[in-house]
């Protein structure tokens, strides 16, 4: 079962140190993934899913942030040891990511040809021309109409949407073998949305690619992931196969997330469902499940200790009291 | 964590957290005394302060007192009497040095003379009181204490930098705020009238002005000056507020506050100056020095304040004729003026970090 | 781009119009004259010499053939210097007053740029500090407190350099270099903490984030996708920028004697030389005028959002 696995995550930890104390933004992550799989990060804003993933790249602000500790195995080496010069190797070439507000995450200095085949000269030790040629090409494949005109003009010449394909078919041009995508579609209007998805995740079956595709709408995750881990206060609360999470949420969290999505397809007239109160401020937390303040299953317990993992098999696992040993 | 240490905030989160002050000055203060250097700017500004208004209570010697037997004494924690009598002991081996070398007629009487002054100082200088002065920072040339002559011209400096900036202040801020909250025409007008303000050299015009008043009332001539600099002061903070204004003039509370009926008069002074207040604040602090550095500016081409009144310029000024032989008369008020801006200007920086974190009008 | 530069050209003549306007009353409501402090003249000469300067029409006549002249290039006779125009007066004066300023300006963005990167690259680090407070003494110090200690350490007590003088005269361009010193000072302090500023804001934005998350070098980060953005508006601050110049210079010319058009600018304010003050004036504006011209081109071309009508 592990020899396809391409990303190994284990215990990893990014804590930034603040004014107001130690934010454990991410505390101790851990899951795999698998050769031309999609993984979804779900969590509310502030669950850390995006600190997370730009901790698998190392390009956590330092400082004030750190990673703290934990393995990230890409190919069979850790990231999280290696300088400069080796995760550049890795930078846009193996793993490559877009992010969310496709508006800020282009130059907006830099023709859009330069910004593209930087990155191709750069990992493929192509000329220029041929770069260029090349980058043409993946415009083309992710949908940018006249690509060959528009290349040469400025990231503000285009529209949010043409922008995050322009993203895309940047981190895809290195032909990657995993893509993280931050919320690829949060700042995108409501239509193009959907079209964005529909591109990603055609893109990446064609060429191979293992995605990550982060974000806080359980709607998305359910379209395109084969995978799913939810996170909560830094930590992953629960993990497993779409389809299985879906059917028998286990974390109260999960059942709460999962009652929030609006449904067309039943017929009950009930209000939509919300999870009461606020995530919490992850600063100097204390030792406890941090989702205890909002659970309408907390029991005692919850309040002094966190919940070990408990492995319910199939790669099915939950942290919570009311599953395995503690329960 | 024990939570009975922090029971005084009692804002406190279900775990155990602090929840953050609410208050924005709360914020602010806490931001702004993390910034060592903000401190002590605010600390030497506050001692500046301080010894500007209350010096005539403190012990120091007034500046127009005059004692000629003193001029252009260096500084020194020795009685004046004593450092006067060094100096001519000083010269009086020169001299005799350099009698014995060439025999000039014209250096004997400079000798005997040098000889007698020296005599009759050592008459008095047990008896008279004006030989026990110290002047830890010396003189100038007509024997008055330089350090109560840069507290005094330091007075007038920074209460034309008060004053300008109030003044300056207070148009801004009306001009401004009126700008940006009714727009139109009058917006329109204002921002031309600003735009070719900006564009003009107006410190050049500013020393016509000065150049060609006729008078020798120097109040009159403080009066017009201030009012020249105070004409264009305004023009930054008018931006700024009007800025500020537009952007909070189509915020929800103010829509709220207009929908229940709020006069335009109530909601600029009740809600929309309350909100830029941060803003004129922090420019305020800032344009400070720059009122100080214009008069001074303009005092040390011979156009600003003039005798028996003195501000920091026309000290430098003074200094300048002479500095190769008395340095401390220049030194001493660049470095007091020098060090009071510099304070400011750490304060005004401190300040806007604090009250205006996202500030975009960093320079 | 073309019609923009002749439309911006075409709106400095309102500017320059008001300018001249404005100083010309302002010059002549003050009371006294360009012979009020000569000795008592005979009036039947006085009446010659106003009668020469076509002083004795009304003052709307006088301010008409001002304007006149001026739109000829003709800045007319000066009145105290006696067989020199304006324009000879200027001709000499201006190349040492611009020389002087261009090259303060230049040098202050330079090494202003260069701190502000240094600062920024080390946040926090004792370099950073080291250069903010220099910065902000910059800002704090006075060029009438800088200069004459300039002077006195360098040229009176070390002798290195010359106190005075400018490049015509026998020290050469060793007279340039305390001039250029003291005036560079105010922009190049408000230039490095600008540059200091809007680089630690550039590098902190997400484009910059793109760029690492693409495997680029740090210093190809730097030099390709921070740089450029960051010290754009450093160049918006050079048109002020040039305006403090200016307004510097006229000490500076003072302090160091320097033949250039501040020092006689001072000088013909006091003695009423009307001409000689509206030449200077008009030359100040030009000088500004075109410094803004040339930033909001400059800008247009370096910015690629900004596009022209």
């Amino acid at each position: 079962m592990t020899d396809d696995v391409i990303l190994q995550v284990k215990d990893l930890k990014a804590y930034f140190k603040l004014d107001e104390g130690l934010l454990k933004a991410v505390d101790g992550v851990s899951f795999d993934l698998r050769k031309g799989e999609t993984l979804g990060i779900v969590g509310e804003s502030g669950s850390g899913k995006s600190v997370t993933n730009l901790a698998i790249m190392k390009l956590i602000p330092t400082p004030p942030g750190r990673i703290a500790g934990g393995q990230v195995i890409f190919d069979g080496k850790d990231l999280i040891p290696m300088n400069d010069n080796e995760i550049r190797q890795i930078r846009g070439n193996k793993i490559s990511m877009i992010f969310q507000d496709p508006m800020t995450s282009l130059n907006p200095f830099l023709r859009i040809s330069t910004q593209m085949v930087e990155t191709i000269v750069l990992h493929q030790g192509l000329d220029k021309k041929a770069a260029k040629e090349k980058a043409i090409e993946m415009l083309k494949l992710a949908g940018i109409p006249a690509p060959e005109n528009r290349i040469d003009q400025y990231p503000h010449q285009f529209s949010g949407g043409m922008r995050q394909r322009v993203m895309i078919a940047m981190a895809l041009s290195c032909n990657p073998e995993i893509l993280i995508a931050d919320e690829p579609t949060t700042a995108l209007d409501v239509t193009i949305q959907a079209q964005i998805l529909e591109l990603i995740n055609e893109l990446s079956q064609r060429l191979g690619t293992a995605v990550i595709l982060i974000t806080h709408s359980l709607g998305v995750v359910a379209g395109m992931c084969d995978n799913i881990c939810v996170m909560y206060a830094g930590r992953v609360v629960e993990k497993g196969s779409a389809d299985e999470i879906f059917a028998d949420p286990k974390h109260p969290y999960t059942v709460g997330l999962i009652k929030s999505v609006p449904r067309l397809d039943k017929e009950n007239k009930q209000r939509l469902y919300s999870i009461p109160g606020q995530p919490p401020n992850v600063i100097n937390l204390p030792e406890c499940c941090p989702f205890f303040p909002r659970c309408d299953r907390a029991m005692d317990i919850c309040k002094s200790k966190y919940p070990p993992v408990a492995d319910l098999g199939n790669g099915r696992t939950v942290s919570c009291w009311l599953y395995g040993e503690g329960k | 964590m024990p939570i009975s240490t922090k029971t005084k905030d009692n804002a406190v989160n279900e775990f155990n957290q602090y929840v953050k002050p609410v208050s924005l000055w709360a914020d602010a203060w806490k931001r702004l005394r993390r910034n060592k250097m903000a401190l002590m700017g605010m600390w030497i500004v506050g001692i500046y302060i301080f010894i500007t208004f209350f010096a005539g209570l403190l012990p120091f010697f007034s500046y127009t007192d005059q004692e000629l037997m003193h001029a252009n004494l260096p500084p020194s924690f020795k009685p004046a009497g004593i450092v006067t009598l060094e100096r001519l002991e000083m010269r009086k081996l020169e001299l005799e040095s350099a009698i014995a070398q060439t025999n000039r007629e014209d250096l004997k009487t400079d000798l005997t003379r040098i000889l007698l002054e020296a005599e009759q100082l050592k008459t008095e200088i047990d008896s008279n009181p004006v030989h026990k002065r110290v002047y830890i920072l010396g003189t100038d040339s007509l024997g008055r204490d330089m350090l109560a002559r840069t507290i005094y011209g330091g007075q007038i400096s920074i209460l034309i930098g008060l004053i300008g900036t109030l003044t300056a202040g207070l148009i801004g801020i009306v001009l401004g705020a009126m700008g940006g909250y009714f727009g139109g025409w009058f917006d329109n007008l204002l921002g031309r009238f600003v735009d070719i303000m900006y564009s003009l050299p107006y410190m050049l015009i500013v020393i016509i002005i000065m150049a060609m008043i006729e008078t020798t009332n120097p109040t009159t001539k403080v009066f017009v000056l201030f009012i020249a600099i105070a004409m264009i002061s305004w023009l930054t903070i008018s931006r700024v507020v009007r800025g500020q204004v537009i952007s909070i003039k189509n915020s929800e509370f103010v829509e709220a506050a207009r929908s229940m009926g709020a006069s335009s008069p109530r909601i600029i002074f009740r809600h929309l100056l309350p909100n830029t207040l941060t803003i004129i604040i922090v420019y305020s602090t800032l344009s400070f020095p720059s009122f100080i550095m214009n008069e001074s500016f303009l005092s040390f081409l011979g156009l600003g304040v003039s005798a028996p009144m003195a501000s920091w310029g026309t000290l430098v000024s003074d200094g300048v004729q002479s500095m190769q032989l008395y340095p401390w008369r220049l030194l001493v008020p660049g470095a007091a003026m020098t060090i009071f801006l510099f304070a400011m200007n750490f304060m005004g920086d401190g300040l806007r970090d604090a009250l205006d974190p996202q500030s975009k009008n960093r320079t | 781009m073309t019609r923009f530069i002749v439309r911006r050209l075409l709106s400095t003549i309102p500017t320059l119009f008001v300018i001249i306007t404005l100083s010309f009353f302002l010059i002549r409501m003050a009371p006294g004259g360009p012979f009020a402090r000569e000795k008592k003249v005979p009036p039947e000469i006085l009446q010659n010499l106003l009668k020469k300067y076509h002083m004795d029409e009304p003052l709307p006549q006088q301010y008409f053939r001002y304007l006149g002249d001026v739109l000829r290039f003709d800045l007319g006779p000066s009145f105290k210097y006696k067989d020199q125009t304006v324009n000879d007066l200027l001709g000499t004066t201006f190349p040492v007053s611009l020389t002087l300023g261009v090259m303060a300006l230049a040098v202050a963005t330079f090494l202003g740029v260069l701190v502000g990167i240094i600062s920024a690259l080390k946040q926090n680090k004792w370099q950073d500090y080291a250069a903010m407070s220099v910065a902000v003494l910059g800002i704090s110090i006075p060029l009438f407190v800088v200069g004459p200690v300039l002077m006195l350490v360098f040229a009176l007590i070390l002798d290195w350099l010359p106190t005075s003088g400018w490049i015509g005269s026998r020290a050469g361009w060793a007279t340039v270099v305390m001039p250029v010193m003291t005036l560079m000072l105010p922009p190049f302090a408000y230039i490095a903490r600008m540059s200091r500023g809007s680089i630690i804001e550039v590098i902190r934005s997400d484009y910059v984030r793109t760029a690492r998350a693409k495997g680029l070098k740090e210093n190809v980060v730097i030099t390709k996708h921070v740089l450029k953005g960051a010290l754009l508006p450093v160049v918006t601050y050079l048109g002020p920028a040039f305006a403090g110049i200016v307004t510097g210079s006229v000490v500076v010319e003072r302090i160091f004697d320097i033949p250039g058009i501040g020092k006689i600018f001072v000088q013909s304010a006091f003695n009423r030389d009307y001409t000689v003050i509206m030449g200077d004036v008009i030359v100040y504006s030009l000088i500004l005028i075109s410094a803004n011209f040339i930033v909001d081109v400059l800008y247009g071309i370096l910015d690629p959002r900004i596009t022209y009508k």
